[in-house]
């Protein structure tokens, strides 16, 4: 008779239990928070649905009898699978509403893949202000997973009208093309599926994948036909020169260069010519099944289970009210795998919670800040006042290094829930040695070769949201996410109003003149940090990768999570883990 | 039987949000303390009818300090 087990099954089998039902109090109180939660959810809907409507109808791009890129990737993803990522992205605030490429995680024939196509309603897929950042986050993303990077490319190449915001610099359209070639130089593979007329940039992003399966109308070329005159000697149009452009113009009959009849029957560049939409995306499906990935069950310590308490509770749990405390566990509870936690030194660092729990059965760190106010903590301040949740003390700080580089020597992958004020400041603090700590906190997240991903459930604020593997962790941090309630700022606007306007306070009273035109600053500094905080701010410029729902936070984790375990490229037996041993102890 | 409930730390009462006579549940909310610039939520250990209050609103607690008396 055979037999067969998940590994140390003692330890990951069966986890300590957290979390418990909401109280009949707790959902009396918690109705008015759910209305908060949902207006919120109602602003960022209807700003999704503003991106998804840019450009041109897609009812024109039907007439036209053609896909537009939401119809491709409804076809291509697999159903339920797909997280989009950067919807709201649009740093410079440019005209078309959006950056003009469309992109997410999500499975395609079962594989977890990085996925990014161009926006063909929004001036046929151009370069526009911020889209190579947007393209740089997503090329990031699947280096940090090591997952395939798959794209529909449907590209006019740059918006010539506003060419500097894109054609030049360290981080301008042109650098994805030596993402792609680090990409394809680190063995992580791109396919690309490639539309309409793709000339210059547009040509480069067709030619740089490494795969590319063409639609039969499909053209990648050095440039566009479509530039018919040369150099003006008179550096200026004339009448005269206009006409002879729109004689030119008129003339004109060539087709684009670069063509199927080019780059399939002559060069052979493309893989597969389709003469249906559908088809390109046929394509890319063959080659995912073609792409690396590991049996879920090399990795699982357990079998996939759902939490004991429903996702739907996290709307209740979680204050819209910032000034309110909450039980940070309970979150947790509503994430994990039947709402089990194995947690790291739970006495020591009490104001973050650093553990093991499981998602979709793979093994899973989660780091997270716990709320309310710690009496006789921190140690340092013997007393001269007591720790408060959301802030980080010395204890903390030394006990999140220490996990992060256990976890790198197990080879976990890390959740982080942000929900942070800051850092202790002030003499005993500095004693206490928090600057150097915080710091020493970032070198122990840099040294790991983990992938991690960020959860701003609140509150993200001064170095507190870099230490805790905010976005600025370039090397490692996968993707960020805000949720309804997000703010994210140095500090908050009360705070900083107070720091800015307080000695000029002094001065105007002292000299006895009116002090309300500096309120009217203060407050006018306070609400314009409430603006500039909100949840679709944070992801109109990139201060998070995507604003989910708090019920929608659990499926982009099981995303992270099975992109993460489908390829790694660094495995630590899980029976050689040391983490559950030290918990164990 | 009645039952003190007592400020888990030093703070300033925000907001007394029962009165004397009121029936209350298990975990119902019956004062914010202002601490450390963060709204602390006083939660009833029991059911039980709210039979004295003992701070006034605006008043600055210490610890240990009893605030309501449930019974």
């Amino acid at each position: 008779m055979s037999r067969k087990q998940t590994p140390l099954r003692p330890y990951f089998e069966r986890m300590p239990d957290i979390g418990k039902p909401l109280s009949e109090a707790e959902l009396r109180r918690s109705k008015e928070n759910l209305d908060l939660v949902r207006e919120q959810q109602a602003i960022l809907a209807k700003e999704n649905e503003r991106v998804r409507n840019a450009g041109i109808p897609a009812a024109k791009i039907h007439e036209r009898g053609g896909m537009t890129i939401y119809d491709r990737l409804d076809y291509l993803v697999d159903e339920g699978t797909w997280n989009p990522l950067h919807t709201l992205y649009n740093p410079q605030d440019n005209e078309e509403g959006c950056t003009g490429v469309v992109n997410g995680i999500g499975k395609i024939e079962g594989k977890w893949a990085v996925i990014i196509g161009f926006d063909n309603k929004v001036m046929a897929g151009a370069w526009i202000a911020g889209q190579s950042e947007n393209i740089l986050m997503v090329t990031d993303m699947a280096k940090r997973l090591n997952v395939p990077l798959v794209w529909l490319t449907n590209c006019s190449g740059v918006k010539l009208m506003e060419q500097e915001t894109v054609y030049a610099g360290r981080r301008s359209s042109g650098a994805p093309f030596f993402r792609h070639a680090d990409l394809n130089h680190l063995g992580i593979p791109i396919l690309n599926g490639i539309y309409g007329t793709n000339p210059a940039g547009g040509g480069y992003q067709g030619i740089s994948p490494t795969i590319l399966i063409a639609h039969e109308g499909a053209n990648i070329a050095v440039g566009g036909a479509g530039i018919v005159g040369g150099m003006n000697p008179k550096g200026h149009i004339d009448a005269e020169a206009a006409r002879a452009l729109i004689d030119a113009t008129k003339g004109f009959k060539a087709k684009d260069p670069g063509r199927v009849e080019t780059h399939f029957d002559k060069t052979a560049y493309f893989r597969e010519v389709h003469d249906s939409e559908k088809g390109v995306l046929d394509g890319i499906k063959d080659y995912m099944r073609m792409m690396p990935a590991f049996d879920p069950t090399m990795f699982r310590v357990a079998a996939p289970a759902e939490p004991k308490f429903p996702a739907s509770d996290l709307d209740l749990i979680l204050p819209a009210n910032q000034k309110r405390t909450y039980d940070a566990v309970q979150v947790l509870a509503r994430l994990t795998d039947k709402s089990e936690f194995m947690e790291y030194r739970p006495d020591y660092g009490r104001e973050v919670f650093t553990g093991i729990a499981k998602i979709d059965g793979f093994p899973v760190a989660f780091i997270g800040n716990r709320q309310g106010v710690f009496p006789d903590y921190p140690e340092y301040a013997k007393g001269a006042y007591p720790a408060v949740g959301g802030k980080h003390y010395r204890q903390g700080l030394i006990k999140q290094g220490e996990f992060v580089t256990l976890c790198g020597r197990d080879n976990l992958p890390i959740v982080w829930l942000q929900d942070t004020t800051g850092i202790d400041v002030g003499d005993l603090a500095e004693e206490a040695e928090l600057l150097a700590l915080g710091q020493s906190l970032v070198y122990s997240i840099e040294q790991t070769e983990l992938s991690m991903m960020c959860v701003v459930l609140r509150k993200g604020t001064a170095a507190a949201h870099y230490i805790m593997c905010g976005p600025q962790a370039n090397n490692n941090n996968a993707f960020t996410l805000g949720t309804p309630l997000t703010e994210i700022y140095v500090m908050h606007g009360e705070t900083a109003a107070a720091a800015s306007y307080a000695r000029r306070l002094v001065k105007e009273e002292e000299a006895g003149r009116d002090i309300s035109p500096i309120l009217d600053k203060m407050n006018q500094m306070i609400q314009d940090y409430q603006d500039k905080s909100r949840p679709a701010y944070c992801a109109k410029k990139g201060f998070v990768d995507e604003i989910v729902s708090l019920t929608d936070l659990r499926k982009y984790i099981q995303a992270f999570t099975g992109a993460n375990y489908q390829n790694p490229k660094s495995i630590t037996p899980v029976h050689q883990m040391l983490l559950p041993r030290i918990i164990k102890g | 039987m009645s039952i003190e409930v007592a400020a888990p730390m030093q703070g300033k009462v925000l907001e007394i949000l029962v009165k004397v006579g009121d029936r209350v549940s298990y975990e119902d909310e019956l004062m914010l303390l202002e601490a450390l610039k963060m709204e602390n939520p006083i939660y009833a250990p029991a059911d039980g009818k709210v039979v004295e209050i003992k701070v006034s609103l605006g008043a600055t607690v210490e610890a240990e300090q009893v605030l309501i008396v449930l019974e």
